[in-house]
């Protein structure tokens, strides 16, 4: 039985240490370009009434009355 | 504060779809899913009537009472909405629903089908208002424009009634009392328990 003494080039375990470390490196860049996700809102304005009788409104409801 | 309803007056829609299309567009609503339906009742025999039909966000919404993983909330103005980031797409809403409104963009089994989608009362979702992440999930949010859902502003026939649940019954009760006849606003009692006297 022959021990192997000498690799050539990356060993298997380095290669995928080092393709792991690339793939964290250029999934962080990714994140860094594109920004905090959009705001979602908190519990009280998401319920909040959006409503509101506008001019547009009422044009629509007069049109609905004849 | 206004309650936000739905009313079809089925007197006068003449099954041209045009709201479902204008929602479609409006929202740009994936294939496979309409947010909004017309139901044809006794077609071509004497009494057909059509209904415009989407989420009618109810008072006691089952949606709301049978979703495992509490996805759903109301606005202050009566809207029904959902989160589709915690929406699993178990299809039990759909069970639930008396009109049918929730959709899936797959066919499939249990989480298979994908997140659930139905009308928001053109009222967008739990993203901050008229922002592109909300749009790409729910659609616009005409609502928080000072606007009100598109399928029943373009409808041409005015058959279609959304807004302030006491104005458009009021505007109904009018119809009813100048034509002398009404076929009731279908699917009020289902929807609003209490209140539904149109």
């Amino acid at each position: 039985m022959t021990r192997r003494t000498e690799d050539k080039g990356l060993a298997r375990r380095d290669f995928l240490k080092a393709a792991g470390i690339g793939v964290a490196a250029a999934a962080a860049a990714g994140a860094a370009a594109v920004g905090p996700a959009a705001a979602s809102e908190n519990r009280d304005q998401r319920k909040r009434a959006r409503y509101r009788e506008t001019d547009h409104v009422k044009k629509f409801y007069a049109s609905n009355r004849l | 504060m206004a309650r936000m309803k739905f009313l079809c007056d089925s007197e006068r829609c003449v099954e041209c779809n045009a709201c479902v299309t204008a929602c479609k567009n409006e929202h740009e609503v994936p294939w496979g899913i309409n947010r909004r339906r017309v139901v044809t009742l006794n077609d071509g025999q004497k009494g057909e009537r059509s209904i415009s039909m989407a989420c009618m966000h109810c008072e006691d919404a089952p949606c709301m009472a049978v979703c495992p993983v509490d996805c759903f909330y109301k606005t202050d103005d009566g809207v029904v909405l959902h989160s589709k980031d915690l929406c699993i797409g178990c299809g039990y809403c759909f069970y639930a629903c008396p009109f049918g409104a929730p959709q899936y963009p797959q066919v499939g089994n249990f989480g298979s089908r994908g997140k659930m989608d139905k009308c928001t009362f053109c009222a967008g979702g739990p993203e901050a208002d008229n922002t592109k992440e909300e749009y790409a999930k729910y659609g616009s949010n005409r609502l928080a424009e000072g606007k009100l859902p598109l399928c029943a502003e373009m409808c041409s026939t005015k058959a279609l009634l959304a807004g302030d649940g006491d104005v458009i019954a009021d505007i109904y009760k009018e119809r009813v009392a100048r034509r002398g006849y009404g076929s009731g606003a279908w699917g009020w009692a289902t929807a609003y328990k209490t209140g539904s006297s149109a």
